[in-house]
């Protein structure tokens, strides 16, 4: 028996073959956009209902009987109005073609008076929400893939944005500093301070407890100044020095350094709390207030110190202990931090960083609007109810007016700028449009993070990788230049919390031997005995023994009787136990390991592919949890098997998963230099390729889709995951990597004719025509004329050749630049009202023709014509225009390892060369390439994608994993190639062998959206600027090509005097000019105004510019004046 | 033959009140004889999205 036991004990951890199932199983029931989806829906479901609750009546001044009460408030499913009263439910991509907003009605139910009646009315709209795609209250929620495609929507796309006018909008991830937590910091003085940023849904405030000249000060806005700490512990009722001293510590070494303090306070003469409140009601920072001016400075402070100092500490009937308590700790943290570096808090750890997200931001927003909408009812009702010539009796309900909320959300999430006035909260750039570059571009938007930093400030601190944010956020996604690291991404499979209800974990807490903080005097707290206990950032407690506190709270967890996403974990620096339920840490789920084994085995995974078992099983039996970044810090996590010890308490479920979407792409990322795998993720984004199922339907400002796309022969695993094998961006190109020509220098590529004539590369570039058919205020309006006909033939005119006799193009033909595709014209006056004449009159209205033309170097087709009408009635026509483009000089190309080139040479097949089968390279790039970037990943691609065109199958380069080298050459020895990718080739141009084997096979390039078409630009002559005759500027107004500053110098430093004046003067702006050599002004067609004379005239030539200057001075009473000389003298 | 032809302006095609033209639904592809200025609204469906019917010129395409 012994010996079995000891037997068993000593054989290795069996690994878990396919632990990585877990994955797909966890992407299914949380999604890769989860996050966003399941804030909003919080929002939608649980927030709203608390923001009416905390706002629910409305009364008024002029009536004390008046009252308006919310019951309960609704969001409703997306519709439509068609015609009055009719709505009809409306889905996304109706949306998109017709510019419209994807929104859904807001309702309530009220009770209100109407005169002495108590009236109840349900179902009373109040405004439109916009929802959210794939959210609880969208339709495509829970429809099969077949029911999608009817719906005209990409079963693959992954939904968590909004379609706003017709804009698919996302609001992007925002990371901030957490809220309502201790952050103790080191400035570079060594000053050191403890800051809270409190919030509740009232206020937003920020104490400081600093440390200045040996004595601590409470910092805050609303003081004027410093106020010595121990004055604020008096008025908030600790009048004793020996309770004060307790409550902070009674430690020598904290005693000592706290013992300046209390001399200060002594040398005020504060002693009592009604002393110490009257001091501070002195320093409050006087602000513009009317009305109730009656107030004592005590009152005032007090009421400061009820409402603003520390307001997530809550205060019940003036019962300040909790806050005392609070500010203590805050005390004791900086005197400890004072002695001792490492007590200083670290703001970039990720376990003080709180995400943001889309329903949290628009929670913000609502609730600021709905109480702008209750305060603008209760002004209607003070105005309208003194009122004595009243027909009917006030009826609020006629004043609810609906566009005010709609408007609101609708301006604020196209628009991007949150500003609420109520927490002097101005931010722009908040919402950005979902990039439709390719699948992974909107995939990769979802998933990203930005951070409120500043751009311009030098820090490294905020842009650099934090430890902690290993498996939460990806290591390679960040974009280069200004924003780099402090745009993230999220890892694949990190979740964001929402908020959870607080009242059962802190009922739990304290059956789990917490003692209430309120039943303790000073001593007790700060005993060495004992751990603090904090529920978000507020102090439960304290508990003896902390290990089974935790202990038993995990296991409850697991056992389900708390949500899974409350986290618990102990800081022995802080002697403290943080317990945290709310919205915005970040967090992934471990598999749990229990005295050395993993509870995951080989028997769930099998069941789990056989589908009996699913994710949420995994959680509910306890196998799985998820650990937020800080619980993370109290856990010891394995990687692999293998590594775990008796101390293990978590498996990590597949380590290649702390990579993102992006990154998840690259095959063999763990072989490349890390930066080329940061390159690949931003040109990731960039490939043409496929875009959405749906992509035929949607008509876009401008969309780039592959001909002929291709799955990579070499996988990874978050490619099956994300299905990006499904709507590729690429081709499997067969590369060749040699010097061929002099044309592939610096990084360009060659390609074969052949393979351009069979459709490598081809790309189509779709962009569209936008024309509004408008009424105006005149009762006039657009309208669009047929073509204009020639008058001996009867022919349409070349311009209107391509126009059907309703004056739109039609769809299929070809227009070339400057031919019209919309023959609109306007009405001339728009505004006044046509002159109250004989109808004939108005029908004779004038109209201005505004053609809508194409433009553009190369021809193109029209591949549609929709015909619609916006909610305004009015008429909403798009084009969509195609052109097909063939890979040319110039284009972009990349493989998947940040290996970008352009296309320096198209040669002929016959010039390529070709191996002993006669295959030729379909790319050739060259060696130069690799030494110094040392993409290995881009070499081991070609290896296993050549195994796996022999084999007949796809191999995978997942991270930190996929098939070995050793095998894949295995394989190519035995298909009779040469086990290291070399093959023999023929010099296509001299029919020679060439002196070296290439190394040759398959890579997955992607082609990029940057083209030479879109790019190229000459000009010899064409349009000026008005105001400055000199020539327009940029490649969109045909302008001219810039001779700067700095080549402006070289060029004085070279002396070529004339080649300046000719490039500054003669081919820009050259003006010929009368100057008076009398006066030195300008004259005017030989004759100066000034002098009355033409005696001393003279003609010369100036540039435009330097008139227009003259004669802006002279505008200013500043009189330039030219001397002139001889040419001779 | 670029410049339009001051004298054709007045006549101006067919002012396009008179011609109908035939759009197709987005919803059931039903065929809809439609006016200029009548509202956008298929007969069968009462879908609001229409699309307009290809060319009936001939269209060369250069195979490249």
């Amino acid at each position: 028996m012994e010996e079995i036991k000891k037997q068993k004990l000593a054989e290795p951890i069996k690994c878990v073959e396919d632990k990585w199932k877990l994955l797909p199983a966890f992407l299914k029931v949380r999604g890769l956009v989860r996050q966003h989806i399941d804030s909003f829906n919080y929002f939608i479901n649980v927030e709203i209902k608390k923001i009416m609750k905390a706002n629910e009546k409305v009364t008024s001044d002029a009536d004390p009987n008046f009252y308006l009460k919310y019951l309960n408030i609704y969001v409703g499913s997306p519709d439509v109005e068609e015609g009055f009263n009719i709505t009809k439910p409306i889905s996304p991509h109706e949306c998109r073609l017709r510019d419209m907003t994807y929104s859904s009605p807001i309702t309530v139910d009220i009770e209100y008076t109407r005169g002495t009646q108590r009236v109840i009315r349900k179902n009373l709209p109040i405004g439109r929400m916009p929802i959210m795609l794939r959210s609880s209250n969208c339709i495509l929620t829970g429809k099969s893939p077949a029911e999608l495609a009817k719906l005209n929507e990409c079963p693959l796309d992954p939904g968590g944005y909004f379609v706003v006018k017709g804009s698919e909008k996302v609001i992007l991830i925002q990371e901030q500093l957490s809220k309502n937590r201790m952050i103790v910091e080191m400035d570079r003085k060594g000053m050191v301070s403890c800051n809270v940023t409190s919030s509740t849904h009232e206020r937003k405030s920020r104490t400081v407890v600093i440390m200045k000249k040996g004595r601590h000060y409470l910092k805050h806005n609303s003081l004027t100044e410093d106020v010595p700490i121990v004055i604020v512990l008096k008025a908030l009722g600790i009048e004793s020095d020996q309770e004060v001293v307790q409550m902070i510590g009674t430690e020598d070494s904290i005693m000592s350094q706290f013992a300046p303090n209390l001399e200060e306070c002594h040398r005020l003469q504060i002693f009592t709390q009604m002393q110490a409140l009257n001091y501070i009601g002195s320093k409050i920072r006087q602000r513009q207030r009317w009305g109730n001016q009656n107030k004592t400075k005590a009152d005032e402070a007090r009421d400061l110190l009820t409402m603003t100092v520390l307001t997530h500490v809550p205060v019940v009937n003036f019962n300040f202990r909790p806050k005392c308590i609070y500010l203590a700790l805050m005390v004791r943290r900086v005197i400890e931090a004072q002695g001792d570096s490492f007590k200083v808090d670290d703001r970039d750890y990720y376990g003080n960083k709180r995400l943001e997200l889309a329903g949290q931001l628009i929670s913000l927003l609502f609730e600021d609007l709905f109480k702008k909408f209750n305060s603008e009812l209760k002004k209607i009702a003070d105005q309208i109810i003194p009122k004595p010539s009243r027909a009917a009796l006030f009826d609020v309900v006629k004043h609810m007016r609906q566009d005010k909320i709609t408007n609101g959300l609708v301006t604020a999430i196209s628009t991007g700028n949150w500003s609420l006035k109520r927490f002097k909260m101005e931010r722009a750039g908040v919402t950005q449009v979902l990039s439709r570059l390719s699948y992974i571009s909107a995939l990769g938007m979802m998933t990203r993070i930005s951070s409120q930093f500043e751009k311009t400030r030098k820090v490294s601190g905020p842009r650099s990788l934090q430890p902690s944010q290993w498996g939460m956020l990806c290591p390679s996604d960040t974009p280069e230049g200004e924003a780099c690291g402090l745009v993230k991404n999220l890892a694949l499979m990190t979740h964001i919390t929402t908020d959870l209800d607080e009242q059962p974990i802190i009922k739990l807490a304290f059956n789990l031997g917490v003692e209430d903080v309120s039943l303790l005097s000073g001593e007790e707290l700060s005993s060495s005995e004992v751990y603090t206990v904090f529920l978000n950032g507020n102090i439960l407690g304290v508990v003896r023994d902390y290990q089974k506190l935790i202990l038993n709270f995990r296991l409850l967890r697991r056992a389900g009787y708390i949500n899974e996403f409350v986290s618990i974990c102990s800081n022995h620096s802080h002697r403290c136990v943080y317990i945290a339920s709310d919205g915005g840490r970040v967090c992934r789920p471990y598999i749990i390991v229990k005295r050395g084994r993993p509870m995951v085995t080989q028997r769930h995974i099998n069941e789990l592919t056989q589908e009996i078992r699913s994710f949420e099983d995994f959680l509910r039996e306890g196998l799985v949890e998820y650990l937020d970044v800080n619980e993370e810090n109290d856990c010891l996590i394995a990687l692999y098997e293998y590594l775990i010890t008796s101390e293990t308490t978590h498996l990590e479920i597949e380590p290649f998963t702390i990579l993102g979407v992006c990154a998840g792409l690259i095959p063999y990322p763990h072989h490349n230099q890390s930066p080329r795998n940061t390159y690949q993720c931003a040109m990731g984004k960039q490939a043409i390729g496929t875009i959405a199922y749906n992509q035929r339907n949607r008509i876009d400002t401008l969309m780039y889709l592959l001909t002929y796309p291709q799955a990579p022969l070499v996988k990874s695993k978050t490619i099956d995951l994300i299905h990006f094998d499904k709507v590729p961006a690429g081709q499997n190109a067969m590369v060749a990597v040699m010097s061929y020509s002099g044309y592939d220098i610096e990084d360009a590529l060659i390609l074969n004719k052949a393979s351009v004539d069979r459709g490598f590369g081809r790309c189509h570039v779709y962009r569209n025509q936008k024309c509004v058919l408008k009424k105006y205020a005149n009762q006039s309006f657009d309208r669009i004329m047929g073509p204009l006909l020639e008058a001996e033939t009867r022919q349409p005119i070349w311009r209107h050749q391509v126009l059907d006799q309703d004056g739109i193009c039609a769809p299929g033909e070809r227009v070339k630049d400057k031919q019209v595709l919309l023959n609109k014209s306007m009405p001339v006056v728009t505004m006044s009202p046509i002159q109250t004449g004989n109808s004939s009159e108005q029908q004779q209205q004038e109209y201005r023709s505004v053609p809508i033309s194409y433009k553009g170097p190369e021809d193109s087709y029209i591949e549609n014509v929709m015909i619609s009408s916006n909610p305004e009635e009015a008429f909403l026509i798009k084009v969509l225009l195609r052109q097909t483009r063939r890979p040319e000089i110039g284009d972009k190309f990349s493989s998947r390892h940040g290996q970008k080139g352009v296309c320096g040479l198209i040669v002929q097949q016959e010039d390529m060369p070709f191996n002993d089968l006669g295959i030729c390279p379909d790319i050739i790039m060259n060696p130069h390439g690799f030494p110094s970037r040392m993409t290995v990943g881009k070499l081991m691609e070609l290896l296993a994608g050549k195994a796996g065109l022999l084999e007949g199958k796809f191999h995978y380069g997942t991270a930190f994993g996929g098939d070995k080298v050793e095998d894949i050459c295995q394989d190519l020895m035995r298909h009779g190639f040469n086990y290291l990718g070399k093959d023999y080739f023929t010099s296509g141009i001299t029919g020679e062998p060439l002196s070296a084997y290439i190394y040759f096979g398959p890579v997955y390039y992607q082609k990029l959206k940057h083209m030479v078409l879109d790019k190229m630009h000459a000009r010899a002559k064409g349009p000026r600027a008005v105001l400055t005759r000199q020539p327009t500027e940029g490649r969109s107004r045909d302008g001219g090509l810039r001779l700067g500053e700095m080549e402006r110098d070289c060029l004085i430093g070279y002396g070529a005097s004339m080649l300046l004046l000719e490039r500054l003067m003669i081919s820009s702006d050259q003006f010929e000019v009368d100057v008076c050599g009398e006066c030195g002004l300008l004259g005017y067609s030989g004759w100066c105004h000034y002098c009355k004379s033409s005696c001393n005239v003279s003609s010369l030539r100036i540039p435009y510019a330097c008139k227009l200057l003259f004669q802006e001075l002279q505008s200013m009473n500043i009189v330039p004046r030219l001397k002139l000389k001889k040419y001779s003298e | 033959m670029e410049t339009p032809n001051p004298a054709a302006t007045p006549k101006e095609g067919q002012p396009s009140s008179s011609k109908a033209i035939i759009y197709v639904c987005g919803e059931c592809r039903q065929d809809n004889e439609m006016r200029p200025r009548d509202p956008i609204r298929c007969r069968e469906c009462g879908y609001r999205i229409m699309y307009k019917k290809r060319t009936k010129r001939v269209v060369v395409f250069d195979g490249r």
